[in-house]
This record gives C-alpha cells, structure tokens and sequence, in this order.
C-alpha cells in the first residue's frame, strides 16, 4: 500500500487499462502477424513466374505495408505507452512488482522495439530502392523482432496468471529476480505463446482483407480473387488448433482458476454460471462466425468482397480478442499475480499482519488520523471510504461498472455488515472466495466500510436534508 | 437404378405436381443491383431471420409458460429451474428488440432510396403494417412475465389509447379487461400474442415477401440516373444468398453474445398495492411518441393538450405512411426534396425524444 489510489468513478480503474488494452491487443498483435504476412506475401509474389500478376502483388504490397507502418508505428506504440500509463496509475503495487522482477526482460524487449520499429520504416521506404533479396531480408528481420516482443510480454502476462512454485517460493525475500527465468518460462507461458502466435496469424489475414477489400474487383478480378483467398487461409490454422491449444492452457491453470471454468459449466444450464464461461462461449460462438463469414463473404466470393464486409471480419475478431483478453483476466480471480497479491494490491501473506494492525495503517497515502497534527476534518473522505478505495474499489464502482449500491440495495446495515464480516472471515466453504479476495483489516476497518457502504446503499435521514437544503 | 438417376426421377415427379423447375429458374434470374448503398438491402433479410428466431424461441416458451394468475411463477421456471430456459427467454427478448431495430433500419432505408415509389407502393404499406403489427407484438409480449416493471410499464402504456376522445377509454378497458391491469389482462395480451397477431402478421408477412420477389431490389435515385450499362448487379443466387447468410450468421452470433453475456432479468412479482417503482419507462420503441405525447402535453397542458397532441402525432404517422402517393415522379424535383426533407426530420425527431426521454427518466 505506498501509493495513492486512483479513483475512477462510474467506468471503473480496470476498465481504464481494458479499452486501451483491447485497442493495443488488436494492433500489436497484428503486427506480430502482419510482420509475418508481409515478407511471405513478398516472397510469394518474387516466385511468381507471370509478370503482371507479379507486379500487381507488389504494388498492392507497398500499399499495404505503408498501412501497416502508420497502424503498428503510430497508434500501436502509443497505446502501448498508454498501457503503461493506466497499469501504474490503477495498478500500482502489482506494476511495481512487475518492474522488480522483470526490468531486464523489458530490456531486452526494447531492444527487439527498436529494431522492430527502424526495420518497419526501413521496410517501407526501400521497396523497389534497393535489391529485391536484400528488402526482402528487412522484411523477415522485422519478422524476427517483433516476434521476441511477443516472446517476451507473453512471459509477463502469463506470469501474471501462473508464477510458477520457483518463484512464490521466494517471493518477498528480495531475491525473485534470481528466478527470473523460472518466472518468464512459467506454466502457462508455451501454450499461451502458441495461441497468441495463432492469433497475430488470424489477425493478419483479417486486417489484409481490409486491405485487400479495397481493390475494385472488375478492374483487376485476378489479383483480388488471390489475395482474397491467400489472406482467408491466414484464418486456418489458429481455428484448427486453438481448441488443442485452448485444452492445453486449461490444463497448466491452477485447480482453483480451472474451478472458476468447471463452475461455470456445470451450472450453465440453469444459466448461473461464472462470467469467465459466458466470455469463453463468446470467444467460440464469435470464432466460429468468423470462420462462416470468411468462407461465405471472401473465400467463395472474392470479388464481391468489400469494405463493409472486411470491417464486419474485423468487427468479429475485435469481440473475440476483447472476450479472450477479458476472460484471461476474469480467470485469474481473486488474484492481479497468482496465488501472490490479491486483485486489489493485497499481498497474501500480509493479510494476517493487516487483519491485526488494520488496513489503513499500511496505507502510506491515506490520512490516517495522526502524525501531522491537523484536525479530523483535514480529510474530505472518511476511513470508510478510503477503506472501501483501496479494498473494493479495483473491481467495484459505487454506481456504474459492477456498482456496489445496486449489488447490495435491499441489504440493511446489519446484512451489508454480515456480508463484510463473511468476506473477511474467508472461510474455505464461502462461494465467495473463489473470485473475491478476502475483505482484510481490523475489527474498526470492517465496522468502518460497513458504516460508508450503508451510507451510500440506504441514504438516511441527514443526507436526505442535506439534498433538500441544496 | 443409380442413386442419380432415383434422385432425378423423384426431382421429376415433384417438378410436374409442384413446378419447381419454374421456382429454379425464376431463382437463376434474380439479380440484386450492386452500388455505394448495396449494404442496405441486408436489413430486410436481417428483419426476417431474427423474425423466424421469435418463431423458433417463441414455440418454445410456451411449452412452460401459463398464462393468467401463474404467470410470474411459469417465467420464474422458465428462466431458473428449466435447463437452458433463461437461454430461450433471452434470446426471445433480445431477437425481439433486434428485430424492431433492424425494422427500423431497413424502413428508413427504403424511405432514403426512394424504394416506396411506383411500383412498390404496396410494399411500403405492407411494411408499415407490418412495423405497427411488430410493436404490438412487442407491446404485449412485455406485460406477459408480470414482474413489477411490466406491469407498471403496461400501466403507463395503456394510458395513451385512454386518452382518445370518447372511445378511448372503452379500448383501454377492453385491452385490460377491466378498469386495471390484472391477471384477465395478462390472458387476454397472451391471446393477442400467440394467436391473433400471428395469424395477421404471417399472411401479409408473405405478402410482403412476394411483392419484394415480384418487383425486385429498389435502386436509389443516384443509380437510377446512371445509364444502364454502368450499373451493376449480381445474381441473387447463390451470390447474394450466400452473402446473406453471412449477415444472419452476423445477427446470430451478437444474438447469441447478448443473450448469453446479458441474460434477461426478472424482477420481483408485481404487486397491485406496492407503489410503483422510480424510473418507469417504455421500451426504447415506444421512448419517442411516450416523450412527444408529454412534450405536446406541456406546451399545451390539460386533456385539449393531450388530445391536439394525439392528432397531431397520429397526422404525422398518416404523412409518412401516405408518402408514396405524394411523392411520386421519378426526377428529382421539389416534392422529392420535401420527402427528403420530411425523413431527415422524422429521423431527428426520433432520435431527440428518445434522448431526451431517457435523460429525465426518474
């Protein structure tokens, strides 16, 4: 707890990093794929033995690849700046952790930017300036790098969901980044690398089809029809593996997340079930339509094929990944590092000393009532909010995105209470601790946020004349 | 005998009793004209695949839902006791708002392309019919769960038809089978529901469907201008077809990602007594004539306001449904710009009062 909380009224602090995060997955995925579409729709078209179509796959090339460097060099870099920006300000505490445990991986992950970026300009600015071979060469250098890139962050993300028994075994000692290693190749690091190179393959044929929607299929029906049909056989082999591939990342997800999923399926049928199954059913019902709407809109009628369509393609995936991204999220519940801290910043092995010291004591940033001599009215929230800042709010707003006030309307201050005193105790049997971490503090803190959440669910007689006075 | 040969000679005996061949080469000639505003001509097609899912999902539900007093109970079955009944029911209520969306859509466009003119006027008024008969639909299947937001909801709904001078009130009665909304009500909105707008709404729905056959896909003013050689087409089959089975494949999956992402709700049983619940409204669809009612109102206040504004509101409907005798000519010339005109209007005052309805909801 030594920072400040960063409140996000209505949206929600994780929603924040979720807009920006599912723009930049769209992008920066492509241009791991697209990286790799380039060079081989480069080589193909070097291979071709008829002169005309050969140029026509070219021209349509450098258009494409001037695409590709404005989409992945402008608005993929800087929504992935912008990543940065929302993690430390809503996730401090698990962005710190981070930055300990893997500074050199993100070293050596700008590195491989750098030279992703200059060959991606180098790529674009040379074609047909310097000998075929050679610019073909820029284009599986680019490849290369922005692959490692991928490499890299996948070991992070996974990290997130799996550290991995090595490194928990000296977690808070000061000596995790001894397994460092061991944290970047964790569980669920090669099944996830596997699917995530599938995804960049997909979303290079999708965003190729947008490109290649645009050529006017009268005019040059030859060179439309193949470039059409290439870009849809992009689409191919993440929908043959992604259900292995999917299996294979259930399988290295701890029993306690791969509950989260069974949960959902058993009691799908009564339509209960956990949001992390509805996300993943979205993932294969919007998956399936895309490889529907490929075949019938693109692959069978290539000519036809236009903007509106390719958009529609691109619209499919945009739900897929969100769905994938969120439910990945969704699925390391109650944690933000696995098994470590907890959703909301709390370290597990803390929870003990917090729950007898009291929360806000370990709050650095929240006025706590002592120390500086000021009077009480120094702060404008009470401890209750701030508890309820920095305990409930990662996940919960008070009125929009998971709003507290309406998840508990109905409740009195004895049941809000109860229900508090239920999430503290944590008890092994409570339906509850399988995606919420446990409610930490003293005997105060607890009475404290009930006093604030009652407030807000039943406004009571003060606040009423309060409102009328106004 | 070969299996190609049974397979021709049964083709042969059904062609000479039902005459299929003529159906085939009827389809082999369709074409479907290709230009900037083609995107349009899926929204009819879209309008009737979520219409066969009401069907489908409709049929189902009321293998478990009673009507009358048991009500509540049967919807509170369905949606948490029966396997993969909350399923059904929100893919019931989701293709329902879907379907009066995409009606929308697809009415507008035809207005903007000009598609009511001659010969299609009867089209239009079938369409038209069609849109009022979808919003009964719509109108009636809300009440049926009888939790206490649609029964108040319905409560409020069935206060605009009381309005109307002399007969008003006698309807209103009549719908709810008496003076209030009640269990008489819920069976007489079931009735409606599931038996007589269905049997209205399939025959003119084939009506509909057969004049669009008859006189193929509309082309907007702009095309009309161009010579005959510049304009395009494609054959309907299997080209169009395939491409609109995308589009319903499209409309599938976002059914199916609302329906199961946000699954309908229940609220709690309604209750006569309890004062009704803050921030009542109708359904979107209804939003903008329940806000233009009660702006006409608070300009001209008292039963005369509530009056001028039903005529004024029912004249405006007329208009629009009456556009396909006033706007005749081919050539672009004042009346088509005022038809042009009046649409931007109507868009404008649809899209304001339902904005301004949910901004002051309380």
């Amino acid at each position: 707890m030594n920072y400040p909380f960063w409140n996000i009224p209505y949206l929600g602090s994780g929603w924040v990093i979720g807009i920006i995060a599912i723009f930049h997955v769209m992008i920066s995925q492509f241009a791991v794929g697209g990286g790799l579409y380039l060079p081989m729709a480069e080589r193909k078209a070097l291979r071709m033995t008829d002169p005309e179509t050969r140029a026509a796959w070219l021209a349509q090339l450098v258009g494409y690849s001037k695409f590709f460097l404005i989409l992945t060099g402008v608005f993929g870099t800087i929504s992935g700046v912008g990543i940065w920006f929302a993690i430390g300000l809503t996730h401090p505490e698990a962005t710190s952790t981070l930055i300990h445990n893997f500074v050199f991986g993100w070293a050596i992950e700008w590195v491989f930017f750098v030279v992703e970026l200059s060959t991606a300009a180098v790529y674009y600015y040379t074609w047909n300036r310097i000998d075929q071979q050679l610019h073909l060469t820029v284009g599986w250098v680019y490849a290369g790098a922005s692959f490692f890139t991928l490499a890299i962050i996948n070991g992070i993300l996974s990290f997130m969901l799996t550290p991995g028994d090595a490194w928990l075994a000296v977690a808070g000692t000061g000596h995790e980044a001894g397994k460092f290693w061991y944290a970047l190749f964790n569980p669920t690091y090669w099944p996830s690398l596997f699917l995530r190179t599938c995804v960049c393959a997909s979303l290079a044929g999708v965003w190729a089809l947008i490109s290649a929607s645009r050529i006017d299929g009268d005019r040059q029906p030859a060179l439309k029809t193949s470039l059409v049909q290439w870009s849809v056989k992009w689409l191919v082999p993440s929908f043959v593996a992604m259900p292995f591939l999917m299996i294979w990342y259930y399988m290295m997800v701890p029993a306690s997340q791969q509950a989260l999923l069974t949960l959902g399926i058993d009691t799908i049928n009564a339509g209960t079930f956990s949001t992390v199954t509805r996300m993943a059913l979205v993932i294969i019902v919007t998956s399936a339509t895309i490889v529907g709407v490929a075949y019938y809109l693109a692959y069978r009628s290539p000519r036809d094929f236009n903007l509106s369509h390719a958009l529609s393609v691109l619209l499919l995936a945009l739900i897929a990944t969100g769905a994938g991204e969120y439910s990945r999220e969704m699925l390391r519940k109650p944690y933000v590092i696995g098994r470590w801290m907890y959703s909301n910043g709390v370290r597990v092995p803390y929870v003990a000393r917090i729950n007898r010291e009291g929360y806000l004591a370990h709050s650095n940033w929240v006025w706590n009532g002592s120390g500086n001599g000021l009077a009480a009215a120094a702060s404008n929230y009470s401890r209750g909010e701030a508890i309820f800042r920095g305990e409930c709010g990662s996940c919960h707003t008070l009125n929009g995105y998971r709003p507290l006030a309406q998840l508990l309307a109905g409740r009195d201050r004895a049941n809000i209470g109860n229900f508090i005193v239920m999430l503290h105790e944590n008890k092994p049997d409570s339906p509850y601790r399988r995606f919420m971490p446990p409610m930490v503090g003293t005997k105060q803190d607890v009475d404290d946020l009930t006093d604030y959440l009652n407030a807000q669910v039943n406004p009571s007689g003060p606040a009423k004349v309060l409102a009328a006075s106004k | 005998m070969t299996t190609k040969t049974q397979t021709n000679s049964l083709y042969n005996w059904t062609d000479e009793r039902l005459g299929l061949s003529e159906l085939a080469a009827f389809a082999r000639h369709k074409t479907v004209p290709v230009h900037a505003q083609s995107f349009w001509y899926y929204w009819g097609g879209i309008s009737l695949f979520l219409f066969l899912v009401q069907c489908f999902t409709g049929v189902l539900l009321l293998v478990y839902y009673r009507p009358g007093a048991e009500a509540y109970e049967s919807v509170r079955q369905i949606t948490f006791v029966m396997h993969f009944g909350w399923l059904i029911r929100s893919a019931h209520a989701w293709s329902a708002n879907l379907m009066i969306f995409s009606i929308l859509v697809h009415m507008f466009s035809v207005y903007f392309m000009k598609a009511y003119r001659k010969p299609r006027e009867f089209g239009w008024l079938s369409g038209m019919a069609l849109l009022g008969l979808a919003s009964v639909f719509g109108f009636s299947g809300y009440l049926l769960p009888m939790d206490e937001l649609s029964y108040f909801a319905t409560k409020v709904g069935l206060q605009i038809p009381a309005v109307i001078p002399f007969v008003g009130p006698a309807i209103a009665n009549m719908l709810r089978g008496g003076p209030d909304v009640s269990e008489f009500t819920v069976q007489r909105f079931f009735a409606l529901h599931v038996v007589v707008l269905p049997a209205i709404f399939l025959p003119l729905l084939g009506f509909h469907l057969w004049l669009v056959q008859r006189h193929g896909n509309a082309v907007p003013p702009s095309e009309e201008a161009k010579p005959p050689q510049e304009r395009k087409s494609i054959p309907f089959m299997p080209n169009f077809l395939r491409k609109d089975l995308a589009m319903w494949l499209i409309s599938l999956n976002i059914l199916a990602l609302l329906a199961s992402v946000f699954p309908w709700s229940l609220g709690r049983q309604f209750d006569a007594l309890a004062p009704a619940p803050a921030g009542i409204h109708p359904e979107w669809y209804f939003m903008s004539p329940f806000e233009m009612l009660k702006l006409l109102g608070s300009v001209l206040p008292g039963e005369a306001g509530e009056i001028a504004g039903i005529l004024l509101f029912t004249l405006g409907i007329v208009l629009w449904i009456l556009i396909p005798f006033y706007d005749i000519r081919k050539e672009s010339g004042q009346r088509a710009r005022a038809a042009h005109y009046f649409g931007l209007l109507a868009v404008f005052a649809l899209l304001a009062t339902t904005v301004i309805g949910y901004w002051t909801i309380r």
